[in-house]
């Protein structure tokens, strides 16, 4: 796959301050990428440069083979951007607002009637066409936006906090709308403050702090790196002396981590096993054979936020 | 260039036109409107039962003039008033980026802009037109008349409505933009008469005392006063209908001064020149900030 996103030693000052430092990755056409980071790190800063907005201090980049500073036009045209903070036209109806835009994408009037169609189809907004913008919710407002961004198909989008200020549920229909969108192709690169919804939808993980780019690339080698052993959480009842006995004794186990539980009834013990699927299935059948009281025995996966506090330092500008 | 296909201007249209407000408003000028010329009209009936006084053309005179001013107020004050807020209304809605990420040329938005605050202001200016030929059963007026005036109405509707439109791109709020409107159309509007009576009163008192300026002096100071009011919408209407009436001429009169034979302008063309070329300044200026890309 070709990279469709390239920055190279992109940054950006304002006066005193290097909000972006000598930014350097590339993005795979297809991908689906988080982009992480505390308030302040450079996120909408790099996103307002790729987009056209803002124009870099020094470095280049370069969106779909357009550079964002000699092409622009190239640029607007293979990218759909959806900014943080953003307006909507309140006197417009929602098939109106997302006609507008498509004009201004230079979609072909005659196309554009059942493309619309499509699009609220596809952010649920079918049955809200003849509404007034006014009207809707916020989540809906924001599945609009969203919509706005794909009028003219672009292959890359830009989409900064997506799902910021939504309830759950607006959430969860989000998710499954990037999902969806990710499946239909495109090459997605947000940002997000939730880190969850990031490791459930990305390929790939970018994580900024201080305007600087501290740990990049696929979010399972990623997590691979940071723990490359497997970790097992065994819950049982009563004392973990015979579980820690057995735990010891066995070769494929590097490390017991006996954990204090608020119930005194039961006992957590969690530890990291080198030793394939097979190995795991004996080493339960062995504790199972010693009668040992257990609850629940799974492996526990390195979430994205082991991965953000073990790489980032807790810098905010 | 086909307007209607103006993502811009259709859209704008759209929502001015939308629900009542827009009629309301219509409703209430034209009902205004037709309340002064009653009043014009009716004082000059109840003068004209005098064996001195005016004509029934003097009342057409009149009531034209009462329309043309409605509209002049309209093109140097209300205009400017609805594209003082056209881009800074959009960065203050938060969609102004939302437009600049399209592929929307930075003169379309301009032009799309333009046409939809225009549109407004030259429809009341069109609904008035029955009104003003109120003036034309009268008599008094002349097509010319007619004429000369809407070309500077029309020139001074989109010159003014493109001040108000710089400002809006580079000032940061719509409140600021809308202040420097209004100062600049005032500026223009009440600068120059008050100039040139600074200019007299000094002139009269420290240059010439009491002896009468030379010829070329008298000539520069006639053609500096023609420049002066070429730059002012009231001034220039009234010394073009001055040059029409006495003069019975459109472009020049002459006048001879100590034998010297001086060709004096009539201001309207000059002032067509001025606000045309300053209308394509502001709209090249205007482009050219949209297209910048920011910094900050």
């Amino acid at each position: 796959m070709s990279n469709i996103i390239t920055i190279q030693a992109l940054t950006k000052r304002y006066g005193q301050l290097t909000a972006l430092d000598n930014l350097t990755l590339d993005v795979e056409e297809g991908a689906v990428v988080g982009f992480i980071g505390p308030n302040g790190a450079g996120k909408t800063t790099t996103m307002r440069i790729l987009t056209t907005l803002l124009s870099p201090s020094s470095g280049e980049a370069s969106v779909a083979g357009y550079s964002v500073t000699e092409e622009p036009q190239g640029v607007r045209g293979s990218i759909g951007y959806m900014p943080d903070f953003f307006g909507v036209y309140e006197d417009m109806k929602v098939w109106e607002y997302l006609d507008f835009f498509a004009a201004c994408y230079n979609v072909q009037e005659t196309v554009r009637h059942g493309m619309i169609g499509d699009l609220l189809d596809l952010v649920d907004l079918g049955h809200k066409r003849d509404e007034y913008v006014e009207n809707l919710s916020r989540g809906m407002k924001q599945r609009l936006c969203l919509a706005r961004t794909l009028t003219h198909d672009p292959k890359v989008l830009i989409l900064d906090e997506p799902a910021s200020g939504l309830d759950p549920r607006a959430r969860i229909e989000m998710r499954e709308l990037l999902r969806e969108l990710k499946n239909m192709g495109k090459t997605i690169f947000f940002s997000s403050h939730i880190l969850s919804e990031i490791a459930d939808v990305c390929t790939h993980i970018a994580i900024l702090e201080a305007g600087r780019l501290v740990a990049y690339g696929d979010m399972a080698e990623m997590k691979k790196q940071l723990r490359p052993h497997r970790l097992f959480i065994v819950r049982i009842l009563g004392d973990t002396k015979v579980i820690q006995e057995t735990l010891v004794e066995t070769d494929k186990v590097l490390g017991i981590v006996p954990v204090q539980e608020t119930d005194p009834e039961s006992r957590t013990v969690r530890f990291e096993f080198t030793g394939d699927d097979r190995e795991v299935s004996l080493l339960l059948a062995t504790l199972v054979k010693k009668e040992v009281p257990i609850i629940s025995f799974a492996q526990e996966s390195n979430d994205l936020e082991d991965v953000f506090m073990h790489v980032t330092r807790g810098i905010v500008h | 260039m086909n307007f209607l296909r103006n993502p811009v201007a259709v859209k704008e249209l759209r929502s001015r036109m939308r629900g009542g407000r827009a009629f309301a408003v219509l409703t209430i000028y034209l009902a205004l409107m037709s309340g002064l010329v009653l009043i014009v009209y009716l004082a000059f009936s109840a003068a004209s039962n005098n064996n001195f006084g005016p004509s029934s053309r003097q009342a057409g005179k009149a009531v034209f003039a009462a329309v043309l001013t409605i509209q002049v107020f309209l093109v140097i004050f209300i205009g400017p008033a609805f594209t003082s807020a056209t881009i800074s209304g959009e960065k203050d809605r938060q969609t102004y980026d939302l437009l600049r990420t399209t592929l929307l040329p930075a003169r379309s938005l301009v032009i799309g802009k333009l046409i939809s605050a225009l549109a407004y202001v030259f429809l009341l200016i069109i609904v008035s037109i029955p009104l003003q030929s109120i003036a034309f059963l009268l008599g008094g007026i002349t097509f010319t008349e007619l004429f000369l005036s809407q070309v500077l109405i029309i020139i001074s509707a989109i010159s003014y409505a493109l001040i108000g439109f710089y400002y809006s791109t580079v000032m940061r709020s719509t409140l600021a933009a809308s202040v420097a409107t209004f100062a600049s159309a005032l500026l223009l509007t009440m600068g120059g008469p008050f100039l040139a009576g600074i200019l007299a009163t000094l002139m009269g008192t420290f240059l010439f005392g009491s002896s009468m300026p030379s010829w070329s002096m008298q000539a520069l100071l006639i053609y500096g006063g023609i420049l002066l009011a070429a730059t002012n919408l009231p001034a220039t209407i009234i010394i073009s209908e001055v040059f029409l009436l006495e003069e019975d001429t459109l472009f020049y009169w002459t006048n001879v001064i100590d034998g010297h034979t001086v060709f004096i302008l009539s201001p309207w063309y000059l002032y067509a020149i001025f606000y045309a070329l300053l209308g394509l300044i502001l709209y090249w200026a205007c482009v050219r900030q949209i297209k910048k890309v920011s910094t900050r």
